[in-house]
């Protein structure tokens, strides 16, 4: 039994062995690797990207998970070779960091408002019921003013119990920032962030827990990812946005929400958008990184690599990986400014991007 | 020494209390279990459905292959190769870190029991047992990630679970010594054995039970753990062996599993498979105190 | 003799590292921690305030140290009996049996889950039990993390208990039983008087296991950011606080929970004294 056992171990240590040697064996060479860390919310689709470019050029990639703040950290510590973060830095958080950074927006991506109602299956919402709701002003299902936007629909007298984060996240940052623009009571009693003093509602740890609550509670209401919520399947609500017009969120009406001017360095929140077909709370990620790649002893060799694989990331290829996994693609404009952006990254002063 | 109570309480009462003890010991022993039981039901249920060849040698899969998988109601395609390997490379450099230094403290402390230096030890590692698994990995990053290795990587990730493991390697390892008959320790020395040498060939092969309950315990916890990795060894979907490199490890892997709306249900296979492993541990050092029992126990 | 020296002197190098490990943590610790308390002062450990919102930022520990508090010693007492009762079972009762030997490899399985697989199952399993009960409306809160923390520090409690309960020499339990004592005397007369010190030394362990531990309670103690107003309400505990907000933190919030680590370390100090000095007592 014993020899069994240590035989065992043997044989997938072996295996293992194997495949580490295949690996290495087949690529074209390149003893390159690139790590990033940072923003859980782009997590699936930088995955996924960072596979299909190592196996396209051969260089390993590694990405971690650790959140928006662990991303900056890492970056400003000098540990990785660039960060994500879903919220783009403050001007006084660019003063911190040790050189300049640029962003570079890659894709986008929704909050999206789940519910679970009890004969309820399909629901509008609107910015202001939506705030009373989550500020705790809204305290039953069977309220007038939730009716009066979803006429013929029957609410059952049912207490309404709110789900939030209670990590901090990006998904919450956008919220927040949207519900700030459309209330001024949100605005002047909570305002935004990544993560809030919530006056009412259980926080849950992660989509997974928000959504988790919402399935399992009957009378829950709470915001989660849209990459999430799409893959699961979740219900959720159109919301009504500054047109006037009940949007469903989905991909096309996620980057609808960025049409319109992009400012050079894409540091903007595009919550609330004037575009009559965008879906109102939706958001650009960022990848950051350091204007001047000549630091840590880091080889021109590196640099390029970095700066060649966010430019193929932000083209139709790399942007086709993001849709294929729920996450809005940039629209024209955004990948023209994230263009501009990589042409200024530079290696001991000279532009790394040949153009 | 053990004291007799003088027999005050009648003898049928002394019987009855010795009745209702045992018992409620037999009662309170099954209650324990249940909940085991639901657990690692739900854990081996869920999870063996995902459990195939490709499980142990392929890396793990992305949320793209998970979703395809799920939409045409196949087994999620890959495995957890990467996490394995890393867990393996991280667990092994922690133990190699801990184990040594766990028990020659332990064993200091057992050789000067009562000098103050000595209380001040024991109350360091007591308080180190309830110092969060994050706040390691804190230490790890600011300590080896941003220091020694400039970037993340396993070496940080072991080094925070060493400090993890060491206050239970020395606390079984002082506690089981005290309990070693003071006589063997002194004909040892009567006989002018070296102290390594008592060491080595006496206090250690009399306390190998408690010591490796100890260690087993201390590496059951840090294969477990996510939260320190996070921030030390982050991650990796290859499988890497380097400790200067990111590594990924089966906690981590199940924490990435359980935030990809695709991947949830890999969670569970994980899971059995680090419960698989916690049981082999048991088997191998069960079988390793057994060799070396003393004629102690019955 | 020079070996011997030799020997001595590397034990007690061994004794410095562990020292100079923790002098490092504290020190890590203190310098992330000093903006906190240059901005809010000592009061931060008393100020139950916790608000993130930028501009009116003010941090205080009250509501976590109470949490923490609260969870891991209710969790220390569900524990208590059964892991007595399991340590006994399995060390005096019925040693050496194949039903001692299966129970023991349960229990220690219960140490290999990673916490977030208990959090998961506490989510799905635990949490439909207490609704069902109609203890929470949602199955969050003290006593639901409580009880999965029973649960996860058993092994602790447990597994070193019965090693040093069978470890009591032979010769002192026959001496007992040949004076006509019976199985329970013994243990309490016998066994336990030579035991204890591994015993409570096991105690401290778990304790100090439910004190930080992190993931499980997350997810199901409803993470409140106050004080838990009754057994069955939410709240929150320090690791918890740090697990859900470090990876986003910045400036003066992460600063706050590299402080409030720090009063964990302090606050494990403090309760680990105090119990040994409450056991002392009692062995008088």
């Amino acid at each position: 039994m014993k020899n069994l056992l240590i035989l065992i171990m043997i044989l997938s240590l072996t295996v293992s062995c194997n495949n580490t040697g295949k690996k290495s064996a087949s690529k074209s060479g390149s003893n390159v690797s690139l790590t990033a860390a940072g923003a859980t919310f782009p997590m699936p689709f930088y995955n996924l990207a960072f596979k299909k470019y190592s196996e396209k050029t051969g260089i390993q990639m590694t990405y971690g998970g650790i959140g928006s703040g662990g991303g900056i950290r890492s970056l400003k510590d000098k540990v990785v070779d660039f960060g994500a973060s879903d919220a783009f830095l403050s001007d006084s958080e660019l003063s911190e960091m040790p050189a300049p950074i640029v962003h570079i927006p890659t894709c986008m991506g929704a909050v999206v408002i789940a519910y679970n109602i009890p004969g309820v299956d399909s629901l509008k919402m609107t910015p202001d019921v939506l705030a009373g709701i989550f500020m705790g002003k809204i305290t039953k299902w069977n309220d007038p003013q939730i009716k009066a936007i979803n006429e013929g629909l029957n609410f059952p007298d049912m207490n309404i119990a709110v789900v939030h984060r209670s990590d901090g996240s990006g998904t919450t940052n956008i919220f927040s920032d949207y519900m700030s623009k459309v209330s001024k009571d949100w605005n002047d009693n909570i305002g935004a962030g990544k993560s809030l003093n919530w006056p009412t509602g259980i926080g849950a740890k992660g989509n997974p827990g928000v959504a988790g609550t919402i399935s399992q509670t009957q009378g829950t209401i709470g915001y989660i990812g849209s990459e999430y919520a799409f893959a699961q399947k979740i219900q959720y609500a159109k919301l009504q946005n500054s047109s006037g017009n009940f949007i469903n969120p989905d991909v096309k009406t996620v980057s609808n929400a960025a049409k319109g001017d992009i400012p050079a360095d894409a540091r903007i929140m595009v919550t609330n958008s004037s575009a009559p077909d965008a879906y109102p709370i939706s958001g650009f990620t960022w990848i950051i990184l350091y204007k001047e790649q000549d630091y840590n002893g880091r080889s021109k060799e590196q640099a390029e690599d970095v700066v060649k694989f966010l430019e193929w990331l932000v083209s139709p290829e790399g942007q086709a990986i993001a849709e294929s996994v729920n996450y809005a693609p940039l629209p024209e404009d955004a990948v023209t400014v994230a263009k501009n952006i990589l042409k200024t990254v530079t290696f001991d002063g000279k532009p790394l991007l040949s153009e | 020494m053990a004291q007799i109570p003088a027999i005050s309480d009648s003898t049928n009462r002394r019987h009855l209390k010795n009745v209702i003890l045992k018992v409620s010991i037999i009662i309170l022993s099954l209650i324990t279990i249940v909940p085991i039981i639901f657990i690692i039901y739900k854990i081996v249920v869920n999870g063996i459905s995902q459990i195939n060849l490709d499980f142990f040698v392929k890396p793990s899969p992305d949320s793209l292959q998970a979703m395809t998988a799920l939409a045409n109601h196949e087994t999620i395609p890959g495995g957890i190769a990467n996490g394995i390997t890393g867990t393996f490379l991280i667990v092994i450099v922690a133990s190699l870190l801990a184990i040594p230094v766990g028990i020659m403290i332990g064993i200091y402390l057992y050789e000067n029991p009562t000098s103050r230096y000595s209380g001040l030890i024991r109350n360091i590692s007591e308080i180190l047992q309830g110092v969060p698994s994050i706040v390691l990995g804190v230490i790890g990053y600011m300590w080896i990630v941003k220091n020694v290795t400039n970037g993340f990587s396993a070496l940080a990730g072991s080094v925070a679970l060493a400090i993890m493991m060491l206050p239970m390697i020395i606390k079984s390892t002082e506690e089981t010594m005290k309990m070693i008959p003071n006589e063997i320790r002194e004909a040892a020395f009567a006989m002018g054995v070296p102290y390594h040498k008592v060491i080595i060939k006496v206090l250690i092969p009399s306390s190998i039970s408690g010591l490796s309950t100890g260690v087993l315990l201390s590496v059951s916890r840090i294969l477990g753990e996510t939260a320190p990795l996070m921030l030390t060894a982050l991650g990796s979907s290859v499988i890497n062996l380097n400790i200067t490199k990111p590594t990924n490890a089966v906690p981590l892997l199940i924490w990435e599993f359980y935030n990809d709306p695709n991947m949830v249900k890999l969670v569970w296979s994980s899971s059995l498979f680090l419960l698989i492993f916690v049981l082999s541990l048991n088997i191998i050092s069960g079988r390793l105190a057994k060799k070396h029992k003393t004629g102690r126990k019955k | 003799m020079n070996s011997d020296r030799l020997t001595r002197t590397v034990l007690f190098i061994s004794s410095l590292v562990l020292l100079m490990i923790s002098a490092g943590i504290v020190f890590s610790l203190v310098g992330g921690a000093i903006p906190a308390f240059k901005a809010f002062g000592p009061g931060f450990i008393i100020s139950n305030h916790w608000n993130p919102t930028s501009g009116h930022e003010s941090y205080g520990a009250l509501p976590f140290i109470a949490g923490t508090l609260i969870t891991s010693f209710l969790a220390l007492l569900i524990c208590l009996p059964l892991a007595f009762s399991t340590s006994l079972f399995m060390a005096e009762y019925y040693r050496g049996t194949r039903v001692a030997g299966i129970l023991s490899s349960m229990v220690d399985l219960l140490a290999g889950i990673p916490s977030i697989v208990y959090g998961l199952w506490g989510f799905y399993s635990l949490r439909p039990l207490i609704i069902s009960l109609g203890l929470n409306e949602q199955g969050f809160g003290v006593f639901t993390s409580s009880l999965i923390l029973a649960i996860m520090i058993v092994p602790y409690a447990t597994s070193l208990s019965t090693e040093i309960i069978a470890m009591v020499p032979d010769e002192l339990k026959e001496a007992a039983y040949s004076l006509g004592a019976t199985r329970r005397e013994v243990i309490f007369n016998v066994i336990l008087p030579n035991a204890r010190s591994g015993i409570i030394a096991s105690y401290i362990l778990a304790l100090g296991r439910a004190l930080g531990e992190t993931m499980a309670v997350t997810m199901l103690i409803g993470n409140a950011n106050v004080i838990p107003k009754g057994l069955f309400s939410t709240g929150n505990t320090m690791a918890s606080i740090i697990a859900n907000q470090f990876g986003e933190a910045t400036g003066l919030k992460l600063s706050s929970l590299i402080a409030i680590g720090l009063l964990l370390f302090a606050i494990t100090a403090i309760v680990n004294s105090i119990g040994k000095l409450i056991i002392s007592r009692f062995s008088r």
